[in-house]
């Protein structure tokens, strides 16, 4: 006599499990909120469009006449501790450095949990800072607490992953989520061809930039390279081994069949390299995706991967320093089309009030070794 | 050291050695200090603004500490925060549900999951830890699952004065936090059923032979635990308009420190609304404190980590506490 | 197997065998009913390669479950062991870039493991602070130090020889070699020395086992340097098999630990349970994992149906102890 009860447990677990099966032939790639996507053309070098849109970001209400003297930021990543945001506080206390004016400090919670980064930014706010510099968990979530900022007076500047445009004054982009795609894919079709069929491993499908790069670059490849293949997307949290794992899997799953495995974090992409460099797959298996230097610097040594595609990370949080420090001064205002940053040179305004960084940038065997984070 | 503090409490009145007050001794003397390193933190508005964040862990608070009382514990509250927010967003705009039926919905939602909790634990005899771990992990996938990762954003204005909005200058959730606190508070140390609650921790089968209903109670608290989550998550979407599939991840062991650190025993028969609401405030004003005197986060967290095990050692050898 | 029983003989072997014919045959039987039915949907599952992944990537859950596994049966827990492991694997991958001698690389975190953990088990028993307290403590003190100590830098430029995951004994892989050598001893040693059996006895009842001559704090104190032990050995087969150390604590792996542990049939009420099941529950877990990716398994739903497995198997676990209690 079977309990009862284990019987109506495992019948819920295999309808739970056909179900999943089913909902799997929806096929999307990614768990993106349906905003619109915007690929590029196919031409290679085609540029971001560069949209003329009004100023649409948010302003400090009654901020403080700081212009000339010395500030105290914060910056709050969505996270510390990993190779990324380390890079970007590097770039911060650089030019804060160079500025001398400016002192900065990097705190955050040590996992990317949008409640805590609140709660971090809420504890700046009360303790007087006179700006902040954030890459947000969630646009929506980090929207209330950043309104808050900025109704005490206090400069909010984004970079890396945006909030609400009218959460904060300007968000130092490090390209465009369609060129960070068409990048992506472009090199994937180079490497692996353009029949390729390829598997992708993010940290998780809330993260938002990731959601949207992943869409672009679905969008993209539709257009510009349809017989390219998408197996599936698989999640890794922001765990080397867990990365590691599931890149294995997708390699032992698919067989020959993968061509390619796009790496969506700097903690996904070294682990999907090390995965086909043990499973012997080195040159069978392309390797693409965003990840930082020094963890990738075995792998592209070993020709196991060919290019590393990201924008510089210090040059970001450099940037950001910059554009706070010229907000500050009151040298950057609504509707001013360009900014000074530095040893980065004019830095143009787009889409309202992003500050584009540049093209990306790609690392492979001939640059790689000059960086060190 | 159990002879010297024996002395020592001899010739004190009961009520000063009680684990409650010596911890807000300790409290107070902590927020003296922190007071006096720092000019911003022992202000109205920065108090009160502690009390609309903490609101969420405390509301889980108040249900945890009956379940501990009774001898459980109960892991996966922050699961079923997450699955509340979920469905109250997806109820919202795939259903179509009116946004207070999505609010009833939610809190519903929240309130089964803690009964299959309960369930689970009174008829099959799963023990309360394990079955709390499995589901744990069920409800967060869940939450995954329905909502496929999508967030559920754009509420009406009003549906913010719950998260973000103040009556009378005081946040609307710290509120409806305090009337429970005070709800609570009278259940456990006043009726019948909070001291069926001792009596289930401090002897199960001898309560049992008392003719009280154990399944039934704790049936009860189990579900109770499932609605504060499913409050605690309205609140929670309220304040940061947006519903997210991870939202109260961690919470569980914030709120079981709070409840621990307040003097609630882990085995069970023993504890207070009181004393969590010491634990609950303690833990987040020496955050915030640590924070505004310019402590980073990483050195914060080592610090309550300290303060949690040295505030339950100094409390319990004052005691003198025997097992 | 009441505490008195349980210290004054070794048991009989047939209800030796009975016990493990139950519990862990029922583990070993879904791990190969469930290899069965992935590789009749898709093949590929049951490539030696694909099955020897699933050991290898997962080894170190097997490794720390045992020590887990100990703890629990002694009547205790502890949600410090993640925190313990990111901190272990930073010392001994710091240790390697700078220059320590190898064995010196490996034997660092067995011996920082065994103080810290053996300290925690000091304060649990002899100063009565309850475990979950003092290892909830404890977590927020190793991940906030481990950040602070290293600012979350990255551990890249290891020595090749520093990678002992990727030796091999008699061409078994050396994570594979770890988890079944430290598995069977440590099972054995549980059942028949008086050590070992004196865990079962103060997590069935402390009280009882004093009487017997048994001391429940010098063993708790024990359990958890073991226990540490069990995690600095975890942290050789976690942080040697890839290039990269990451500095923090890797997320939700206490929880996973015990998971496998409580899966693997330990009771949290002590006294109860083998590693053998920890170990087992660690490799089902770990193919269930991979299974829901090889049967395509929607990703927004693989965790949703894992948990939903975990709980039957815990279910079916209480419901058959149950009814072997009511045969008496």
């Amino acid at each position: 006599m079977i309990p009862r009860h284990l019987l109506t447990t495992a019948a819920a677990a295999l309808a739970l499990g056909a179900w999943a099966t089913a909902a799997n032939a929806a096929g999307k790639w990614d768990g993106a909120d349906d905003l619109p996507t915007n690929p590029l053309a196919c031409e290679a070098g085609g540029a971001a469009e560069v949209a003329a849109k009004p100023y649409d970001g948010g302003q400090p209400t009654n901020p403080p006449d700081l212009a000339g003297k010395e500030i105290t930021i914060v910056d709050v990543p969505k996270l510390i501790g990993i190779g990324y945001f380390n890079a970007t506080s590097k770039g911060i206390q650089d030019a804060a450095k160079e500025l001398g004016n400016v002192k900065a400090k990097t705190d955050g919670p040590t996992e990317a949990k949008i409640d805590e980064q609140i709660k971090f930014i809420d504890n700046y706010i009360t303790s007087g800072v006179n700006g902040i510099l954030f890459a947000a968990n969630d646009p929506v979530a980090i929207a209330p607490v950043l309104k808050k900022a900025l109704s005490k007076g206090i400069h909010v500047i984004g970079y890396d992953a945006n909030s609400t445009p009218d959460a904060r004054e300007w968000f130092v982009n490090q390209a465009e989520f369609n060129g960070i795609a068409k990048a992506m894919i472009d090199s994937m079709s180079k490497e692996a061809g353009d029949d390729a069929a390829f598997a992708i491993v993010t940290s998780t499908f809330t993260t938002p930039n990731q959601a949207r790069w992943i869409a672009e670059m679905e969008a993209y490849a539709a257009k510009c390279h349809p017989k390219m293949q998408w197996l599936e997307t698989v999640e890794a949290q922001e765990d080397n081994n867990l990365s590691f794992n599931q890149a294995t899997t997708l390699i032992n799953k698919h067989g020959d069949k993968l061509k390619g495995i796009f790496g969506m974090t700097s903690v996904a992409t070294p682990a999907s390299a090390e995965a086909v460099t043990k499973a012997g797959q080195c040159g069978k298996i392309a390797v693409v995706g965003l990840a930082t230097p020094n963890a990738m610097k075995p792998y592209v040594h070993s020709d196991c991967v060919k290019s590393v595609v990201l924008w510089n990370p210090i040059d970001l949080g450099y940037a950001a320093t910059y554009v706070m420090r010229a907000v500050a001064d009151g040298k950057l205002k609504p509707g001013d089309k360009s900014v000074e940053a530095g040893h980065l040179g004019k830095l143009n305004v787009v889409n309202g009030s992003e500050i584009l960084l540049g093209a990306p940038f790609i690392f492979s065997k001939d640059n790689i070794d000059k960086f060190d984070f | 050291m159990s002879l010297a503090s024996a002395a020592l409490t001899h010739r004190m009145p009961r009520w000063l050695v009680r684990h409650e007050t010596i911890l807000a001794i300790i409290l107070i003397v902590a927020l003296i200090g922190l007071g006096a390193l720092n000019d911003k933190f022992l202000t109205v508005d920065n108090l009160l603004n502690q009390g609309r964040l903490m609101t969420e862990i405390g509301l889980i608070a108040l249900p945890m500490t009956f379940v501990i009382v009774t001898g459980g514990i109960d892991l996966s509250v922050g699961a079923i925060v997450g699955l509340s927010a979920i469905m109250l967003g997806y109820s919202w705009k795939n259903f179509g549900f009116p946004l207070p039926l999505a609010i009833v919905f939610a809190l519903v939602v929240g309130g089964v999951a803690g009964f299959v909790n309960g369930l689970v634990i009174t008829r099959v005899k799963v023990p309360p830890l394990i079955m709390t771990i499995a589901t744990l992990a069920l409800y967060r996938g869940l939450a995954e699952g329905i909502s496929q990762a999508r967030s559920v954003r754009g509420y009406p204005e009003w549906f913010y004065v719950l998260g973000q909005g103040s009556i009378f200058g005081v946040p609307t959730q710290l509120l409806i936090l305090i009337l429970l606190i005070v709800v609570a508070g009278v259940a456990l140390d006043r009726t019948t059923f909070g001291r069926a609650l001792y009596a289930i921790g401090a002897n199960e089968t001898a309560a049992r032979f008392s003719a009280l209903n154990v399944d039934r109670t704790k049936l009860i608290v189990y579900t109770l635990s499932g609605l504060a989550s499913g409050l605690a998550a309205i609140v929670l979407v309220s304040r940061v308009t947006t519903t997210r599939m991870d939202m109260g991840m961690g919470y569980e062991l914030d709120v079981i420190a709070a409840v621990v650190l307040g003097g609630t025993s882990i085995f069970g028969g023993s504890g207070t609304i009181w004393g969590t609401v010491i634990g609950l405030v303690m833990i987040q004003l020496l955050k915030n404190g640590l924070a505004l005197t310019g402590v980073k986060g990483d050195a914060t967290i080592v610090v309550i980590g300290l303060a949690l095990i040295l505030s339950v050692l100094i409390a319990s050898s004052l005691q003198g506490r025997r097992e | 197997m009441t505490a008195v029983a349980a210290v004054t003989h070794a048991p009989a072997r047939g209800s030796l065998l009975r016990r493990f014919a139950t519990q862990e045959a029922l583990l070993a039987l879904a791990i190969i009913a469930l290899a069965v039915v992935v590789g009749l949907i898709n093949p590929r599952f049951l490539a030696a390669r694909n099955l020897s992944d699933i050991l290898l990537g997962n080894a170190y859950i097997a490794v720390a479950a045992i020590g887990m596994s100990m703890v629990i049966i002694s009547g205790n827990i502890d949600i410090s062991v993640g925190a313990l492991i990111g901190v272990l694997a930073t010392l001994s991958g710091s240790l390697a870039v700078a220059g320590a001698p190898v064995l010196v690389t490996w034997l660092a975190p067995l011996a920082l493991g065994i103080v810290v953990m053996a300290a925690q088990g000091a304060v649990v028993a002899y100063l009565r602070i309850p475990a979950i307290v003092v290892t909830l403590g404890m977590l927020s003190i190793l991940k906030g130090g481990l950040i602070s100590v290293t600012g979350g830098k990255w551990i890249t430029d290891l020595p090749a020889s520093f990678h002992l995951a990727d030796l091999s004994i008699f061409g078994i892989p050396m994570p594979v070699v770890i988890m079944a050598t430290a598995t069977v001893l440590a099972a054995l040693w549980m059942w028949y020395s008086p050590r070992g059996r004196a865990i079962y006895a103060t997590g069935g009842n402390a009280e009882a086992a004093r009487l017997c001559g048994v001391d429940p704090q010098r063993t708790i104190v024990m359990v958890f340097a073991l226990h540490g032990f069990f995690a600095g050995l975890a942290t050789l087969v976690y942080a040697t098999q890839l290039r990269v150390i990451q500095s923090t604590t890797p997320a939700g792996l206490e929880l996973t630990i015990i998971t496998a542990s409580v899966v693997g049939g330990v009771s949290i009420l002590g006294g109860v349970g083998t590693v053998i099941g920890s170990t087992l529950a660690a490799i089902l877990i770990a193919e269930i994992t991979s299974a829901l990716v090889f049967v395509n398994v929607s990703p927004y739903w693989t965790d949703a149906v894992r948990g939903a497995l975990i709980l039957a198997t815990v279910i079916v676990d209480i419901m058959r102890r149950r009814r072997r209690a009511e045969r008496g």
